[in-house]
């Protein structure tokens, strides 16, 4: 597979997307990712984000119910398909496969020795 | 209360969004907002949603998704198709208006092309030598006085092979002069074939590229001159034949005999655009003549070229710190290197340079055409625009039938496209018509035309194209920037019915119209003014021929001439009108200014000069038989050459006024030390030149039956073709083997005067066409307010207006513009006008009635223009007019 397909800010939308399902919208994962990084993030770049995903085919989206604090408007929703979730796995596995080749002398070198705590 | 962003905000982020994105993104705002609002509150929720409202401008989300009903492209196979369909069938329809717009620009391309033509070959001359940027004209600059120069083309003999021995940068150098013969195939013939000659040594060929085609540069062996000639003139001499080894006679003008002239070489035609254009070159020995700082020398017209990349100003510095050494003169007389390239244009000062155009009038006639093509453009702009207001409900239509912008402009440029194309076929069809008519009016070929050159054509339609476009726009983009809603219900914005554009174009194109008709009046003026001042001689019914050597004839020639009815007197004469100032000059120390030097000029003939010319007596008395007033000057000098210099210092003298004046002499008949001379009579002023030059302070010598010399001869008026006959007669006569050149010299002088003539033709010319484009512009635009103001003036004719009052009231708008015309145009050409009278010494006042005049015959054209349609307009049927629709 191709990894570039993939961006950092997308991957991390994606996997937004799979731990807030069946929740999953542009408003839920931006504040989601504020949580989690501290930072402000844009409605605008997370639904960009989104709808790049969408075209490669790793999201598919429906609409869902309006409420009153959207001045009534409904929200698209979205949920990881299959090929999304291979594309997920294989991520993680490229990550878990290099961390695990880090040596722990190495790790212990970084600060990140964990066989003590 | 749900909280809500600022509405403003709130309608910027629906401008950048999507249509299609709107529902979710707007609504992931506000809920987002409203989330902040109630954690952060009012203040910080407002400056996040400024955040995530600028964080929506991206392209993925300000994309439009195109309509699933699209119109094709504006540019399609069947789109093209159909705007030429339609725009083809719109000009037809309209066909008033097309022949209004296809009549203006076709005389505005034409006259743009003609005049390119014209700018384009005078720019080309002398561009075709292969060292063209390293070869100078020597140019001479003699300091008169303080700010004072003189410049001659002519330089010292010796001074160019001097410079090539002193400095390494000059290459090689040439002297070459050009001159007119009569040659003839057999001695015994009497008619020749006019040929203009160049005369050179050999090195002319280091300098110019001359392509041997036959025979040698080399000169001939026997004791005849060498000529080269060239291809097409060999042609004409030896149709067929080899022409090298041929002898060829002149017909000569002071020798008895004519001169054989071997043919030794055989060269390519050297180009036409070039000032030393020539049929023949003939090949003399170089007289090498060491430069001295006093004494003799000798002049000629000297070029040299310098090494590729020689800096000529640092050069030019070099060469004339070294003369002012050489000569002690203290930078008296100084030097110029005129590129090879500019001696075609810019030798106003060169005499004798028989090929050369004035770049000012290049300037001048280039100006104008572009101005003719700028009040074309405008016409077509002006016309369009204010036909828009009948376009403008068909382009609604077409929009709400899904027609895109686009499609508009392109239907509208294609309509322009087509009436230039019609119109640039027009032009040049006229162009290739009028070529020589306008070759015969300059008096030399054009060799780069638009019809011969293909570079030159291309570069035309391409500029044509631009214009086209450029002109186009402008109307196109007005009818199709409308609200179809607005223009279907009939409300029209103002800018429509009357620009501020159209105005201001109007008075543009009346004020040069005027501007053009001023200098055309002026220039006319300036011409008569030259054509007809008294020049202190009578210059009618004076015949004159040309200079000749008499072979001791002379008196002889006279005095039969003298039995000749009609011949009321004669002189044999060594100056006559238009050639030159005289054939001496003299420096002498000016009485009124200490330091300064003054120039007089000497005029010499037979005791009859004065009286034949007919100058007026001032004081004292002309020359007379009685006294000793000629002296033999000829056979003086070869007998005792002594006693020839003292006589000549003694010489009786007549002075002009203005001389007699500038040398503060006060008493006759008493030896003036300074001219060499004893002055016995003082004669009115007289113009011993064209009135290009001031006057010049004359002194007129007398001698005795000069050897050297042209006679002129005074006639009853009305005996010119009597006198002629007889003097041709006479002259068979006497010199059976010479060429009689002779002329009328009222001819000769008006000939002089040719620039302005021929300006004042072209001035006619193109006042009549600018006038006659402005005409046809407000015309049309007339056509267009009677027909926009149609049912305004039936409702006026129901409630009892007159004709005239209607007529008024249609012309008041364009008379209106045409008077602020002539207040703007009046003072710019006066300025320019007096800024061109500057460089003649004798002008002509531009008098207030010139302005009326133009500003009358502006204000007539216009209102003659607006009220045959006005008229129309407001007798037309009211009814009419009230019931359509």
């Amino acid at each position: 597979m191709r990894r570039s397909d993939l961006g950092e800010f997308e991957e991390i939308v994606l996997l937004a997307v799979a731990a807030l399902a069946p929740g999953a919208y542009s408003v839920s994962i931006a504040e989601e990712l504020e949580n989690e990084t501290g930072q402000t993030v844009s409605t605008g770049a997370v639904h960009a984000a989104l709808q790049r995903l969408e075209q490669k085919g790793y999201l598919s989206s429906y609409l869902g119910e309006a409420t009153q604090e959207r001045g009534g408007r409904r929200k698209r929703l979205f949920t990881v398909t299959a090929y999304g979730g291979k594309i997920l796995h294989e991520a993680r596995t490229v990550r878990n496969s290099l961390w695990n080749r880090i040596t722990p002398a190495e790790l212990s070198k970084m600060g990140l020795d964990f066989s003590n705590s | 209360m749900q909280p809500l962003p600022p509405r403003w905000l709130d309608k910027l982020a629906t401008r950048i969004c999507a249509p299609h994105l709107r529902e979710e993104l707007l609504g992931d705002l506000h809920e987002r907002y409203a989330l902040r609002h109630r954690r952060t509150g009012a203040r910080k929720a407002n400056f996040f949603f400024l955040r995530e409202v600028s964080a929506l401008l991206r392209p993925s989300i300000m994309r439009r998704q195109p309509s699933r009903y699209g119109s094709p492209s504006a540019f399609s196979r069947d789109m093209l198709r159909n705007y030429f369909k339609i725009g083809s069938r719109v000009l037809v329809k309209n066909s008033g208006y097309s022949l209004i717009h296809l009549t203006g620009l076709s005389i505005g391309l034409w006259a743009c092309m003609m005049v390119a033509t014209v700018v384009i070959d005078s720019l080309s001359y002398d561009r075709q030598w292969s060292r063209k940027d390293d070869i100078y004209r020597i140019v001479t600059v003699n300091k008169m006085g303080e700010g004072l120069f003189e410049r001659n083309s002519s330089s010292v003999m010796g001074l160019a092979p001097e410079l090539q021995k002193n400095y390494t940068a000059v290459e090689s150098w040439a002297n070459i002069s050009s001159g007119e013969k009569y040659f003839k195939i057999r001695p015994e013939d009497s008619d020749g074939i006019n040929t203009s000659l160049l005369t050179a040594d050999t090195s002319i060929s280091k300098i110019l590229d001359i392509k041997l085609l036959g025979g040698s540069l080399k000169r001939s062996t026997q004791k005849h001159w060498s000529l080269l000639v060239t291809q097409s003139y060999a042609a004409r001499l030896f149709p067929g034949q080899n022409p090298i080894g041929k002898i060829i006679y002149d017909i000569p003008i002071f020798s008895s005999e004519p001169t054989p002239y071997e043919i030794t070489g055989l060269i390519d035609d050297l180009p036409y655009n070039s000032h030393l254009r020539a049929d023949a070159i003939r090949l003399e020995v170089t007289k090498p003549e060491p430069l001295v700082a006093t004494g003799i020398m000798s002049f000629g017209r000297n070029y040299i070229l310098l090494k590729r990349g020689t800096d000529v100003g640092k050069f030019t510095k070099k060469v004339n710190a070294w003369y002012a050494d050489f000569t002690k003169n203290k930078g008296r007389e100084q030097f110029e290197f005129q590129p090879f390239k500019d001696i075609y244009l810019h030798s106003d000062f060169a005499e004798g340079q028989s090929v050369k155009a004035s770049i000012r009038t290049i300037y001048i006639f280039a100006g104008v055409a572009l101005l003719v093509l700028f009040i074309a453009c405008v016409n077509f702009v002006n016309l369009s625009t204010a036909k828009a207001f009948a376009r403008v409900k068909e382009a609604g239509v077409r929009k709400v039938l899904s027609g895109s912008r686009t499609q508009l402009v392109m239907q509208l440029l294609t309509e322009t496209l087509l009436l230039f194309g019609i119109s640039v076929g027009i032009a040049v069809f006229a162009y290739f018509f009028t070529l020589r008519p306008v070759e015969n009016f300059l008096g030399h070929r054009l060799v780069l035309t638009f019809t011969s050159n293909i570079l030159m054509a291309g570069g035309a339609l391409l500029m044509f194209f631009f214009t086209a476009l450029l002109t186009g726009l402008y109307p196109a983009w007005i009818i199709s920037g409308f609200k179809p809603a607005n223009t279907l219900r009939g409300i029209f914005t103002a800018s429509l019915g009357q620009t501020g554009l159209r105005k201001t174009l109007v008075v543009a194109q009346f004020s040069i119209s005027i501007i053009v008709l001023l200098a055309t009046i002026v220039v006319w003026q300036q011409f008569d003014l030259m054509k007809n001042k008294d020049l202190g001689y009578d210059k009618n019914n004076l015949i004159g021929i040309e200079q000749i050597a008499w072979n001791g004839k002379g008196e002889a020639f006279k005095n039969e001439l003298q039995r000749i009815p009609g011949v009321v007197r004669s002189s044999l004469s060594m100056w006559m009108p238009t050639e030159g100032a005289g054939y001496m000059q003299r420096e002498v120390p000016d009485p009124a200014h200490a330091g300064r030097r003054l120039r007089i000029w000497y005029v010499a003939g037979d005791v009859d000069l004065p009286t034949t010319l007919g100058l007026k007596l001032v004081k004292g008395r002309m020359f007379s038989n009685r006294f000793a007033d000629a002296f033999n000057a000829d056979s003086l000098r070869e007998k005792d050459f002594v006693k020839f210099e003292k006589m000549q210092m003694n010489q009786n003298s007549l002075m002009t006024a203005s001389a007699a004046k500038m040398l503060r002499i006060k008493q006759l008949d008493v030896h003036a030390k300074d001219t060499q001379s004893v002055p016995v009579g003082v004669v009115g002023d007289f113009h011993n030149e064209s009135l290009y030059e001031p006057l010049k302070p004359t002194l007129i010598l007398a001698q005795k039956a000069p050897e050297y010399a042209g006679m002129l001869i005074r006639i009853e008026p009305g005996t010119e073709m009597q006198v002629g006959a007889g003097v041709r007669k006479l002259w068979k006569q006497f010199f059976p083997e010479k060429l009689l050149r002779i002329h009328n010299i009222e001819e000769k002088l008006e000939k002089q005067y040719e620039a302005e003539s021929k300006l004042h033709q072209l001035f006619l010319f193109f006042s009549g066409l600018t006038m006659f484009l402005s005409a046809l512009g407000i015309f049309g635009l007339v056509v267009q307010a009677a027909e926009q103001r149609a049912k305004e003036v039936g409702i006026r004719k129901v409630l009892g207006a007159s004709v005239a009052g209607i007529v008024g009231l249609i012309s008041k708008d364009f008379v209106k513009l045409v008077v602020i015309a002539i207040v703007v145009a009046s003072p710019l050409a006066w300025y320019a006008l007096q800024k061109w009278l500057e460089s003649y010494p004798y002008r002509t006042t531009i008098h207030w009635w010139v302005f009326a005049v133009t500003g009358a015959a502006a204000l007539a054209v216009t209102i003659g223009t607006v009220s045959f349609q006005a008229i129309r307009a407001a007798t037309a049927d009211p009814v009419r007019s009230l019931r359509n629709e």
